[in-house]
């Protein structure tokens, strides 16, 4: 950039660069291209590199030699899928899973709702949905810590108003209080991928089916699900994937007793500075959320997941 | 509320069942009742968005700030204390600065991505759109964790307040991409070729007829990149160092203490930050659209 | 790239180095953003060489927070420590001209090293791990030897830990560590509930040790650190505690895993944090913890009146947190003179009020109340001679050792 030419003839050397095709391509693609490419591409590559490296435990540099260890280190049980990092895994799909389920389930009948009402109620209740969704996920993470716990307010308030004796087991810390905090963490993103969808839909043929005698039940399976499905598989991706990854969530409302796949990643990076190990484990997490996708894109482009 | 729904729902189920009546009217009251407890439904799930956000609220304002019960009287003390901190305002003030300098980076970055993906036809176009969306898909740990490590072992840069920009540039970049790109799809194009006929060069073109109506969309998706990065912990967590202030970081450390009688405080006061930027933001433009465009279909389609 | 702004940039910040590290990050962030916009746009390649200078620019940054010193203005010290050290930063940037301090808080000795190891050392000036670490920054050549002048107050410690010192933070003739705060690890127990009983492990390990139902209502500590010692007690392992590190062998490892993940159905959780702790004592989420004495001092002195708090016959483990300064730090003097202000006897007594736990400075006693000092500020390290200090593990075994920790806590 030339410092200090006169302001016209720099537009007019941008002009001239933006009439031609790649000049005005690489002006626009450039950046963003560059910024993936350095950000993006240059360190999960690099990451796939150190998963087959090992890293010195006295100085913490790498070795450069080229080993198989941190994914034997993996497996390394009998049977292969008891190793801690298995056992994370296996724990994290599970919980994911739940979490989705619970998402689709709870945020169908709302959606339904939203892309039936307009006006006023409509407003109302988007407003509602949305504040949570821009509050910081860390603050409605901490919301739940108030509220579970043998002391939380769910249980004091039972104990308090007589419902119970001592505290409630569901409500302690643990697995159950991670899927709520997680439901309600990610709900939000299910309900506006199917509003968003079932906003498209046309109501008058499901009015039609109706008509010609379908029961509901036909008329939610043969045309609801079938015309949402987009909107259903692209909100189960935006709640699975990050539920898989989660940290927050589990450290908060886990009381350290249950550890997922992102924990054990940052434990082994924060406390051990093991990235080796914590590279390949990514890989294992990496390649399945891939995975996913790819067998949700068969069903949905990314144009359906946004954009155009 | 849940015993109204309990009862509703069980009057759904036996509703056909009632023996010999007549259809239509059986029609309109099944629609009635399954209507209802649609929206009991709804009141529901409102009410489980709500509930802990309304109790950590009104803790904010309790003496006892970790439960309900005892209840020991309200104050203000906790919100004396949370303003009065140096610590929070130092950390708030270092994330305000993160997130609008990673706002616009990717704002820039994103709107030049958009007129590429919307105007040009190129070779690996469609790889270059699924590269663009994909730091938003990564799991945030492991892009922390991938970048830290690339950083500091590959690039000898430590972390610091550059590397937690650089990578909340990137992961704002696929919110600002969605939604100009939508936006643009739907921009008539004919508008700029008469301004380009009537002699205008292309900047004058983009600054006088296209920026003002795509404006808006690169304002929303200038602040989702903002409210990515403003409420981003785990990518910050591994990219931030000693000098670096981080209001999430700042907030992790308390709740793991939970022992700070502000912290409710200071995340009611983002609850209620939130909800008068979003009221204002809902009464200028279309706020819905853009988020359900974001995270699916383009309503605008 | 010719992306000059940035160099620009730093050039700028050094030359005045009055302004707020603030306002000279928003400075070079917005004139970073301002060159990357201006220059990114000429460019397919060339990335990793942008994101070396850009890397720069983050040394620059902190220098300017670390170093700046030089040209006379402020010197910022960057700590890494407990929590409760906060409590004495007013006083030592009150003390120490143009001295100010930069306190990063955290909960493990074990994240204190790994952070300096790879590579976070040159950020830091101060750390104050752990005994048990302390080994391990000498070994990695971490730390840099005590600047006897500017630590007047060394000589005024305890005895015993001028002996400590010597005796595992000597290498070469030199001393490394400074030890400023010092307690040990038992277990804490609600009367109300818990009958009275002899002093073990066995009542985290086993269901009918009292006559008391605990199933659910115990806390372990979520550190390796702290929780495989006591379960090393309570299985016996005294003989390998007793060198100069944790020496247990494979098979030893396995059934501490294995006792720790029969435990584990009957915890109510494990905590790190002593506030966290104490909390959910309070709140009676718990009956019996693996405890501080301090937390336990911290509730008596609240009015809980109902904790009890023991040693184990099988033994505890003591601390002693001791402060060590970076060779890579630019300020080692003035780092010195910080850790000595750490003995300080008003530095002290208010780290002593904030953390329930005495000073290795006796002189400390003197500012605090006799109430204070009965219950934590005046405690005789010779209550330190039947206990094992806290021991690094032995290297052979440490990828066992975090396994183990990892199976426990995944199982």
């Amino acid at each position: 950039m030339a410092v200090g030419d006169p302001e016209e003839t720099n537009r007019a050397a941008v002009v001239r660069l933006l009439s031609t095709r790649y000049g005005s391509l690489g002006i626009t693609t450039g950046p963003a291209l560059l910024w993936i490419a350095a950000l993006l591409l240059a360190p999960l590559t690099f990451m796939v590199v150190v998963s087959f490296l090992e890293v010195s435990p006295i100085s913490y540099e790498i070795i450069y030699e080229p080993t198989l260890a941190n994914y034997e280190g993996l497996f390394d049980a009998t049977p292969w899928w008891d190793t801690p990092f298995f056992t994370a895994l296996w724990l994290s799909y599970g919980i994911a899973t739940v979490t989705t389920l619970l998402c689709l389930t709870l945020a169908f009948p709302l959606a339904y709702l939203l892309a039936r009402r307009g006006g006023r109620t409509f407003k109302i209740i988007i407003f509602l949905v949305l504040l949570p969704f821009f509050t910081m996920y860390l603050v409605r993470a901490y919301s739940w810590v108030l509220m579970f716990g043998p002391g939380g307010v769910i249980n004091s308030t039972l104990i308090g108003v007589g419902l119970t004796d001592g505290p409630i087991e569901l409500f302690n810390y643990g697995i159950p209080a991670i899927v709520v905090g997680l439901t309600h963490a990610y709900f939000p993103y299910m309900l506006l991928t199917l509003y968003a969808s079932l906003d498209g839909l046309d109501f008058s043929l499901i009015e039609a089916a109706r008509d010609l005698g379908a029961s509901r039940v036909d008329v939610v399976r043969d045309h609801v699900v079938p015309l949402t499905l987009p909107g259903i598989i692209g909100g189960s991706l935006f709640v699975f994937v990050p539920s898989v990854g989660a940290f927050i969530t589990p450290r908060f409302l886990g009381q350290g007793k249950v550890q997922m796949i992102g924990m054990l990643i940052e434990s082994r990076v924060v406390g051990t500075y093991s990235i080796g190990y914590a590279s390949a484990a990514s890989m294992f997490v990496l390649v399945s959320i891939i995975g996913a996708m790819v067998v949700a894109f068969r069903y949905v482009t990314i144009e359906d997941l946004g954009g155009g | 509320m849940a015993t109204e729904t309990g009862e509703r729902t069980e009057a759904g189920e036996t509703e056909p069942d009632y023996p010999g009546a007549d259809r239509l009217l059986d029609h309109r009251r099944v629609e009635r009742i399954l209507r209802g407890s649609l929206y009991a439904v709804a009141g529901l799930l409102l009410a489980f968005l709500w509930v802990p956000l309304g109790i950590m609220i009104t803790l904010s304002f309790a003496q006892n700030p970790v439960t309900l019960f005892p209840f020991e009287g309200l104050t203000l003390a906790n919100y004396q204390l949370a303003l009065a901190s140096e610590s929070m305002r130092q950390s708030l003030v270092g994330s305000l600065t993160i997130a609008s300098v990673a706002a616009s980076i990717a704002t820039v970055l994103g709107v030049l991505a958009s007129f590429a993906l919307t105007r040009y036809r190129f070779k690996f176009r469609e790889l270059y759109r699924t590269f663009g969306i994909i730091p938003m898909v990564v799991p945030g740990i492991i892009l922390g964790v991938a970048l830290r490590i690339y950083f500091q072992s590959l690039l000898d840069v430590l972390p610091g307040f550059t590397t937690v920009v650089l990578a909340h540039s990137l992961y704002g970049l696929p919110f600002v991409i969605l939604i100009v790109t939508a936006r643009l799809y739907t921009f008539d194009e004919s508008l700029e070729e008469a301004a380009r006929d009537l002699g205008a060069d292309p900047i004058t073109t983009f600054r006088d007829v296209t920026f003002p109506v795509i404006a808006p969309a690169i304002g929303a998706g200038f602040l989702f990149a903002w409210i990515r990065s403003f409420e981003d912990y785990i990518r910050a967590l591994f990219l931030a160092g000693p000098n670096t202030d981080v209001l999430t970081i700042w907030m992790f450390s308390r709740i793991k203490q939970l022992d700070a009688p502000e912290l409710n405080a200071v995340s009611s006061l983002i609850v209620f930050g939130v909800a008068v930027a979003l009221a204002v933001a809902m009464n200028y433009g279309n706020v819905t659209g853009y988020v359900a465009g974001t995270v699916a279909e383009d309503e605008e389609n | 790239m010719p992306c000059n702004e940035d160099r620009q940039a730093e050039s700028t910040s050094s030359g005045t180095s009055g302004i707020g590290r603030r306002a000279y990050i928003t400075g070079a962030g917005a004139t970073g953003f301002i060159a990357l916009a201006g220059c990114a746009g000429g460019s397919g390649g060339g990335g990793e060489e942008g994101e070396m200078t850009e890397g720069e620019m983050t040394e620059g940054e902190m220098t300017e927070g670390g170093s700046s010193g030089d040209s006379g203005g402020t010197t910022t010290i960057n700590v890494i420590t407990w929590e409760e050290y906060a409590e004495m930063q007013e006083n030592i940037e009150s003390t120490l001209d143009g001295v100010e301090l930069n306190i990063t808080p955290s909960t493990s000795s074990t994240e204190m090293f790994a952070q300096w190891n790879s590579g976070q050392d040159e950020q830091f000036d101060i750390a104050v791990p752990n005994n048990n670490l302390v080994r391990r920054f000498m070994d990695a050549d971490l730390v840099a030897p005590i600047d006897q002048d500017a630590v007047a107050s060394f000589d005024s410690m305890y005895d015993k830990f001028k002996t400590f010192v010597d005796q595992q933070f000597t290498a070469g003739g030199e001393a490394y560590g400074v030890p400023i705060r010092f307690g040990w690890y038992g277990y804490a127990y609600d009367t109300r509930t818990v009958p009275d009983h002899e002093p073990s492990y066995d009542i985290l390990f086993e269901e009918d040790y009292v006559d008391a139902d605990l199933d659910g209502e115990i806390i372990m500590y979520d550190e390796a650190a702290k929780a495989m010692p006591a379960t090393a007690l309570y299985l016996g392992f005294e003989e390998e505690l007793q060198g100069s590190e944790m020496t247990f062998s494979t098979d030893q490892i396995d059934q501490m895993q294995q006792a720790l993940v029969d435990q584990k159905p009957r915890l109510q959780g494990y905590i790190a944090a002593d506030p966290t702790f104490i909390q959910e004592f309070q709140q009676g989420n718990f009956l019996v913890g693996q405890s501080g004495r301090n937390e336990v001092i911290q509730m008596r002195t609240e009015g809980a009146d109902w904790v009890e708090y023991v040693v184990p016959r099988e033994g505890a483990m003591a601390w002693y947190e001791t402060a060590v300064v970076s060779a890579a730090s630019d300020n080692q003097e003035t780092a010195w003179e910080v850790v000595n202000e750490f003995l300080a006897p008003q530095n002290g007594a208010a780290l002593a009020q904030a953390g329930f736990s005495p000073s290795t400075n006796p002189a400390v006693s003197e500012e605090l109340t006799q109430e204070q000092n009965e219950l934590y500020g005046s405690i005789d390290p010779a209550r330190l001679d039947g206990m094992i200090p806290f021991k690094d593990i032995a290297s052979d075994v440490e990828e066992e050792y975090v396994s183990a920790w990892e199976e426990v806590k995944a199982a």
